[in-house]
Formats: structure tokens, C-alpha cells, sequence
């Protein structure tokens, strides 16, 4: 199976399932069914995987880019198209990050859900305010821009947010 | 004659009580007791087993899926083949912290092995693409200041007049010839 996410960086927090109080002789249905699963699907297809990777031998390596820092679109001077176009693609690389950050917090919310099951509203509640606070940040950012949004638009959006702003205040 | 009317009166009754045994057919179609069957004598080749069936054609429907089904496997069945071979004997790539001071070719930013070899083979790397677009920007950014610029100028030399793109060349005066002109009465 691919390997997990990096534990360390997104911690995964204890589990807040009871100890098991078995008060029947019945059989857990449950434990049966995840244990047929296992058997049936998991183990072939784990073992399939493990000859294939064994086939394949020494593996080679990708790494992640790591882009500099450029001016932005509030530092360039007027007229140099140079420094604008340096700062759009800094803009459109960022938009990408924004986008994957709103995803890892709303997998958060998602794995937090799934893990408490009925009492989610009350037990999740530091991942809810941290995903309201998140997307309400990116909507005020980056929503509306349409399609052929760009840095100049944001700006400008960024402006008249600051223009409402000063005039409620 | 009237041995002829009982004669034919004899074979009307037998072609009544035996229809299907007719000893002398030719005579019934004289006189008015054809009986009417739905028994033909009809010619097999095939010894009595109904063999000829008949239906609509098939033809056309049957080419067109024979012709589909080769066509998409002539080129379907090398790439299915091509690609399982690299997915098992090559397999993807493992991510890496890069190292320092290594600057890892821009192929080696992709993870799986077919990406990379498309990478490595036809496309310029991204860094290269960017400089391209930024080589392009500049040129235009100085044809668009030259331009401005002659403008500019165009409007200043006209404005004072002093400026050589607005000069009209005259004649050099030592060339005219001033003969027709130099008496009075010529």
C-alpha cells in the first residue's frame, strides 16, 4: 500500500474509543466482516504488490521544487512588464499552495468526523474553527475572481476590501 | 356420354373421400372437384432438413465491429503492453529531500517513469520555457518604448522645426542653370 502521511506533520490526535466491554458470547459481526475483508482483499493484494516491488528493484528519486522568492506586484515599478510577470507567476504558484492548504484542512475536518461518528459536533470542535476561519480567509482572497483571475485582480480586490473597510470603520 | 357423366361422377366422389390419394390428377382439374391442400410437393437439396434461413443481413454490422475491434487493438494492445511493462519492471520514482548543493535536472521533479522520459525527451525545462516568455516580454517592452519615443521626437521636430527628419532636401544652387533666365529679353 502507498505509505501514509508524515505522522509528525500533521499529527493524528488519540483515539477517544471506550475499551472494548463485551457483556454477550455473541459474535461481533463488526470483527467478523473486517476480518473476511482482510483475508479476501488486503492480504492478495498486499503480497501482489510486495513481488511486484521486488521485481522492480533499485527505484530512482524525484524532489520537490523549491521556487525563490521574487518581488511582488506592489514592489514593481510601473511599466516594467518584467517584474509583473515575475510576480504573476509567484501569484499563481501561491494560489496553487492556498488551494492545497484549504484541502489538508478539510481532510482534517473529514478524518475528525469519521473518527467520532455521532458526537462529531461537539468533540471536533478546534478543526471546525480552524476550517471556518480558513476558508472564510480564502474566500475574501481569492473567490470571485473568475477565470482569468490574476495577481492585478486580486490586488484589486484586496483594495477594495481595504476601501469597505476604512469607510464601516 | 352417359358413361362419361358416371365415370366422372365416380372420380369426383373418390377425390372427395381420399383427396390426398389421387391416382389420375389431370382429370380433376375437368371436372369441379379440385380439393385444395396445403400440401405442396416442394424439392429439398438437403434430404428434407429446412436448411435456408432466411433474415435480414448481417453483413455491414458484423464488418463494422471486426473493423472496430482491429483497428482499436492494433494501436490499444502495444501501449496496454508498454505501459504494464514500465509500471512493473520500472516502477515510480521515491520522493527525496534534495541534497545540498545538487540541482536536480528538471525531469527529476516528476515521479512516474513515462512522465520523466517525456520530460527529459521532448520538453524544454521550465526554467528555459520562463526565460523564453521573459526574453520575449523584453523585446516587446523596447519596441513599444521605441516606438513611444519616436513619437515623441516626431512631435518635437515638427513642433520646432530644427530637427534633421524634417529637413527637405534642396537642389545645390551651383547645378541650376540660370541661362534662360539671365537677360531680359530672351
Amino acid at each position: 500500500m502507498p505509505e501514509d502521511h508524515d505522522k509528525d506533520v500533521y499529527p493524528v490526535p488519540p483515539r477517544q474509543t471506550p475499551a472494548v466491554d463485551k457483556q454477550t458470547t455473541l459474535p461481533n459481526p463488526a470483527l467478523i466482516l473486517s476480518k473476511l475483508f482482510y483475508y479476501s482483499v488486503d492480504v492478495p493484494v498486499s503480497t501482489f504488490r510486495g513481488i511486484i516491488e521486488g521485481i522492480q528493484g533499485d527505484k530512482s528519486k524525484y524532489y520537490h521544487q523549491k521556487f525563490r522568492r521574487v518581488p511582488e506586484l506592489t514592489e514593481c515599478r510601473e511599466g516594467d512588464y518584467l517584474c509583473y510577470y515575475e510576480a504573476e507567476m509567484q501569484w499563481r504558484r501561491d494560489f496553487k499552495v492556498d488551494q492545497e492548504i484549504v484541502k489538508v484542512i478539510k481532510d482534517r475536518l473529514r478524518a475528525c468526523q469519521q473518527r467520532e461518528g455521532h458526537s462529531y459536533m461537539q468533540n471536533c470542535n478546534t478543526e471546525l474553527k480552524q476550517f471556518d476561519q480558513v476558508t472564510k480567509a480564502f474566500q475574501s482572497r481569492y473567490a470571485d475572481l473568475g477565470a482569468y483571475g490574476s495577481g492585478r485582480k486580486c490586488l484589486m480586490k484586496q483594495k477594495e476590501r481595504m476601501m469597505a473597510e476604512t469607510q464601516k470603520a | 356420354m352417359v358413361g362419361m357423366s358416371v365415370l366422372r361422377t365416380a372420380a369426383a366422389f373418390a377425390a372427395r373421400i381420399n383427396p390426398l390419394k389421387r391416382t389420375c390428377q389431370s382429370s380433376n382439374l375437368l371436372s369441379r372437384t379440385v380439393a385444395r391442400s396445403e400440401q405442396v410437393a416442394v424439392r429439398h437439396g438437403s434430404h428434407g432438413k429446412r436448411m435456408f434461413i432466411i433474415k435480414p443481413t448481417a453483413f455491414y454490422d458484423k464488418r463494422f465491429l471486426f473493423l472496430l475491434r482491429n483497428y482499436l487493438l492494433y494501436t490499444g494492445v502495444p501501449v496496454a503492453a508498454i505501459v504494464i511493462f514500465v509500471n512493473v519492471f520500472v516502477g515510480e520514482s521515491e520522493l527525496a529531500e534534495t541534497p545540498e548543493d545538487y540541482e536536480p535536472e528538471h525531469w527529476e521533479y516528476y515521479k512516474h517513469p513515462i512522465t520523466r522520459w517525456i520530460a527529459r525527451t521532448f520538453y524544454d525545462s521550465p526554467v528555459k520555457d520562463y526565460e523564453k516568455m521573459m526574453a520575449l516580454i523584453q523585446i516587446e517592452t523596447e519596441k513599444a518604448e521605441m516606438r513611444q519615443q519616436e513619437l515623441e521626437i516626431r512631435k518635437h521636430m515638427r513642433e520646432k522645426g530644427d530637427g534633421p527628419w524634417f529637413h527637405i532636401k534642396t537642389l545645390d544652387k551651383n547645378l541650376i542653370d540660370n541661362s534662360p533666365k539671365s537677360s531680359p529679353d530672351n
